[in-house]
């Protein structure tokens, strides 16, 4: 019989349906047959049975009902008796009610995230026509480079395939409106940006072409949050003026609650004013998303932007020689670094969920053995075949309900710890919310139901096949559930092999994890407090008069209670942020650009080094006497030293740099190394630079307080609001949350490694006890007889563990040559470990030995409770 | 053709079917032409009651059922007694003699 024809005989209301009508078809053509017999004509005949059947639809009604009421009678009988079965093994039920729990829980977590991330439509209308086109480069290899803006004006121009077509281009900016200043992420757009996504405003109107054109009124949209936040959430917002870095803007739309932009974090939205001029005839810096054309396919608007592509290359070779342009479909565009990484999740977890079902099958199995008197008397008293197997169905349909259950809680905690465990630096593509909703709780429900038909159908069907009759007389049973001793042996091996790889990854990760965060940064990040600020072109234009702005900040800040040093720095530590430039050496002839060495530059301001806690190591830190027009001065680290003066006195040596200043710079000073991009990356060469002398728009400030630094986050920005009410201030943290931001991904990385490693060997275990229980309830009587003949408890369970030992070892050699042979992998993650650590390897080989032989002596010890007599008895 | 009043007694059904079972397996069909055979026309099965009540001693477990072939080669439903129902049927073979016999010591001393 076929397994759709079994699994239906279970629904059986379908075919129940059916019989009866067969039935009383067959009863009415007798009559009439009979009818005809004693001569009545046939139409008279048919008539005739018919009444006598009175109204066969009330008649059907009436018996199916009876029908319907008894099956789900016994189907409560079943679960009842399922129910009973359960309770009296709680240790079984545990065991594998958790397994499934850990199988279920983990793929709904896993799948809420590939759901939200991967599958649901964009939340734009007809999403499926929204595509994202970039420009494209083989010399560089960039199949997608941002846009420049003319092409992007050719592009709009000329190409025939989309319905509309917007730039965007994203930048930070200062808002203020009589409330205090505050820094927010903002979105430059062409008009055309919320006409092309077709959202629409909560409030008030979205661009138009004219807010496009430069000259124009200017005209700003809030998000919804930030209307809340700041206005109030005030309806009669509409017309009011807002100042956007300064300069003052009209207030004429909010946007609704849900809305956003992938990747872009915006809250205040912009026209974006594009004009052919030549200023913008160099860079490229936008991003572009269009609606295609009704009908329009994918390969045909790619065909036209080819097209397209070509005319530029033509009206302006300079800039577009070897250049081209690509089109995505916007979600596969927005998704595309998490995709392959998203699905070989939700693979593993499948994986992990067939590991947990083999497992529960296994147990069943075991555990089936033991009742083969049991169903083989139920047999005997006239239960049909399909009655037992659905009595062995409903057990397993109660255990997968029961792990679904458990597997929702363990899901819910898990996607939240998973949530907040995702790095900071990485952030997911997609801002919509993650949460276990109506369609995961769909997925779970029908993942429980494979779950429950793979591993409770298998072993009911098997346990129902053997020959109860014999069951019954012999008491025992051999080889007749066996059949696939070896693929179970070869299943649990895989189970062993695979927990040790993972134990294996995840025990390098820990270990490079701990390397790493015991790495010395090179300054004391203790009692310090960060924040970013930005200040507004339009007010410090002027060299001179910004680089007295952040003089007069710092000043302030210093004289604020609490405050015990403060400095500024253009790039702060450990935000994977550097900027490299060229230099050379005052005292020889100039070499050109391309020759010349390069080294890491910083500006930075007096005092940043002793905020930080580097240490001077030589000469002086800048101070009052560097000012904007004196002699340019620069400091060098120890790594800059050692590289390019090694042995000699680089005080009062003059350089060339390639940067803002034009006479060349005295070394005054010599710093020790401090780690800069990430902790993981040696010190490099660096130049620093006086802020004062070679201002920058913007600063990180570091600020050392004398104890909590959240203590004098505010009163710190009350003192930059002293020097000028209008600047605002971003991103204050304190330094020791941004050294752990800086460590988030490998945590992330050894904490999910680290799971999955824990949970592959919960399933290893839970395979080995089963193997082993189920071989020894298959030897019970060669045990039995060995007992009789005198072998001693240690004799037993060392028979008994042979096989597990056996099957441990074969597992260990596998997991090992996968560790070797996956080290490749291993190796960019891993930070001063090396991926055959034979520390790692060697614990972790011990571990996963040692966790079998405990899954394999828990079965192993009942064996030597083997009652030779009762053992024997059915022999 | 005028319809016999004496339609039957609830419960006496179950007990007319189970004594015609007893004989042999048969059809729904075949069941109402037996009782009405040897009852000489007098006791008529209603065949709308009589398959919600094959179907109610099913469930039972008193007869079984399983598809087979008249000997008109024709497909029917045949039921068959089993143990449970042989007991169920001296059961209510005695329910029933003591039911008749306190029926007719009424009638004879009433």
């Amino acid at each position: 019989m076929s397994f759709i024809a079994r699994l239906k005989g279970l629904l059986r209301k379908e075919q129940l349906d059916r019989e009866l009508d067969d039935e009383l078809r067959s009863h009415l053509e007798m009559r009439a047959a009979d009818n005809l017999a004693v001569g009545m004509s046939s139409e008279a005949a048919r008539i005739d049975a018919q009444k006598r059947f009175g109204n066969t639809t009330l008649l059907k009604e009436d018996t199916r009902a009876v029908d319907i009421i008894g099956w789900l009678d016994e189907c409560a009988r079943d679960f009842r008796y399922a129910l009973r079965m359960l309770q009296r093994s709680p240790g079984f039920t545990a065991v594998a009610v958790l397994t499934l729990a850990l199988g279920i829980g983990a793929n709904t977590a896993i799948f809420s995230v590939v759901d939200a991330i991967l599958l649901r439509p964009l939340p734009y209308p007809e999403p499926e026509r929204l595509v994202r086109v970039w420009e494209s480069s083989i010399k560089h290899d960039s199949p997608r480079n941002v846009v420049n803006p003319l092409n992007f004006l050719d592009w709009h121009d000329h190409a025939q395939s989309f319905e509309s077509m917007a730039a965007i281009s994203g930048l930070m900016t200062n808002l203020s409106s009589q409330g205090r200043p505050i820094a927010v992420q903002g979105m430059q757009v062409t008009p055309e940006f919320f006409s092309t996504l077709r959202v629409p405003p909560l409030l008030g109107r979205t661009f138009i072409a004219e807010d496009g054109i430069p000259g124009h009124e200017r005209v700003v949209i809030l998000s919804y949050d930030l209307w809340q936040r700041q206005y109030g959430a005030e309806p009669k917002i509409i017309g009011a003026k807002i100042d956007v870095d300064s300069v003052p803007y009209t207030l004429i739309g909010v946007m609704p609650r849900d809305f956003s932009y992938p990747k872009f974090k915006s809250e205040v939205w912009t026209p974006l004013p594009l004009t052919r001029s030549e200023e913008w005839k160099g860079g490229r810096f936008l991003t572009v998303v269009a609606r295609l054309k009704p009908g329009v396919s994918l390969s045909k608007a790619q065909q036209d932007m080819l097209r397209v592509a070509n005319f530029t290359v033509q009206a302006r070779p300079d800039n577009n020689k070897g250049w081209s342009a690509n089109v995505f479909p916007m979600l596969e565009d927005v998704t595309r670094g998490v995709r392959r990484p998203l699905w070989v999740l939700l693979a593993s977890v499948g994986f992990l969920l067939l590991i947990a079902c083999a497992n529960v099958a296994n147990l069943l199995l075991m555990r089936g053995t033991g009742r083969l008197r049991e169903l083989a008397v139920r047999s005997a008293l006239g239960a049909p075949r399909s009655r037992i197997v659905r009595q062995l169905f409903v057990e397993s349909l109660l255990l997968t309900l029961a792990g679904m259950a458990a597997g929702l809680v363990f899901a819910q905690v898990g996607l939240r710890s998973l949530l907040a465990l995702i790095p900071q630096n990485a952030p997911l593509p997609r801002s919509e919310p993650i949460a276990i909703d109506a369609r995961v709780l769909l997925f779970t429900f029908l993942a429980s139901l494979f779950t429950a038909v793979v591993f409770g159908l298998v072993p009911a069907l098997r346990l129902s096949r053997v020959d109860l009759q014999n069951a019954l007389k012999q008491g025992t049973l051999r080889g007749g559930v066996g059949g696939h001793q070896t693929l179970r042996r070869s299943f649990v091996v895989a189970e062993v092999a695979l927990a040790l790889l993972l134990s294996v990854g995840a025990g390098l990760m820990l270990r490079s994890f701990a390397r790493l965060i015991s790495v010395d940064p090179g300054f004391s990040p203790e009692h310090l407090l960060t924040m970013h600020i930005w200040t507004s072109p339009a007010r410090y234009h002027d060299n001179l008069k910004r680089s007295q702005y952040f003089d007069r900040v710092l000043a302030e800040i210093r004289g604020t209670p609490g405050v015990q040093a403060a400095g500024s720095t253009h790039f702060l530590p450990l935000t994977e942020r550097i900027s490299g430039s060229c230099f050379s050496f005052a005292d020889q002839p100039a070499p050109s650009p391309a020759d010349s060495p390069s080294a890491q530059f910083l500006i930075i301001s007096s005092g940043y080094f002793q905020t930080m806690g580097i240490a001077l190591i030589r000469g002086r830190d800048f101070d009052h006497r560097d000012r904007f027009n004196s002699l340019p001065v620069a400091i060098v680290n120890h790594a800059f030293v050692d590289r390019y003066y090694s042995g000699q006195n680089a005080l009062g040596k003059q350089l060339r740099v390639c940067w803002d200043i034009e006479k060349p710079v005295e070394i005054v000073g010599v710093v020790a190394d401090a780690r800069q991009a990430q902790l993981q990356d040696a010190p490099k060469p660096t130049i620093f630079l006086s802020n004062s002398q070679a201002p920058m728009y913007f600063a990180t400030l570091v600020v050392r307080a004398s104890g909590d630094p959240i203590q004098i986050a505010r009163s710190t920005e009350e003192a930059i609001h002293r020097v000028d009410p209008d600047q605002a201030v971003s991103d204050i943290q304190t330094m020791e949350t941004v050294f752990s931001d800086s460590v988030s991904s490998p945590r992330f990385q050894a904490i999910l490694l680290l799971v999955f490693a824990g949970l592959a060997v919960a399933l290893a275990m839970i395979g080995v006890y089963g193997i082993v229980s189920y071989s020894i309830s298959q030897r019970t009587n060669e045990l039995g007889i060995r007992i009789a003949l005198g072998a001693r408890a240690a004799d037993v369970v060392r028979l008994v563990l042979r096989e597990a030992f056996v099957l441990a070892a074969i597992a260990l050699l596998l997991g090992l040559a996968g560790s070797i042979a996956l080290s490749r992998v291993l190796q960019s993650l891993l930070f001063e470990v090396t991926p055959t650590d034979p520390v790692t390897l060697a614990s972790v080989c011990f571990l996963v030995l040692a966790v079998t032989a405990l899954a394999a002596v828990l079965p192993a010890r009942r064996a030597t409770r083997i009652d030779p007599l009762v053992a024997l008895r059915y022999e | 053709m005028n319809k016999p009043k004496n339609d039957l007694l609830q419960g006496t059904l179950a007990l007319l079917v189970l004594k015609t079972l007893a004989r042999g397996p048969l059809h729904g069909y075949g069941i109402t032409l037996h009782i009405q055979m040897v009852s000489k026309d007098f006791l008529r099965v209603e065949e709308g009651s009589l398959y919600p009540a094959l179907h109610r001693m099913e469930q039972d477990g008193w007869i079984s059922a399983d598809w087979g072939t008249t000997e008109n080669n024709r497909r029917a439903r045949y039921y068959r007694l089993t143990s449970t129902g042989q007991k169920q049927l001296a059961e209510e073979e005695k329910n029933w003699e003591r039911l008749t016999q306190a029926v007719a010591q009424v009638l004879r001393f009433a």
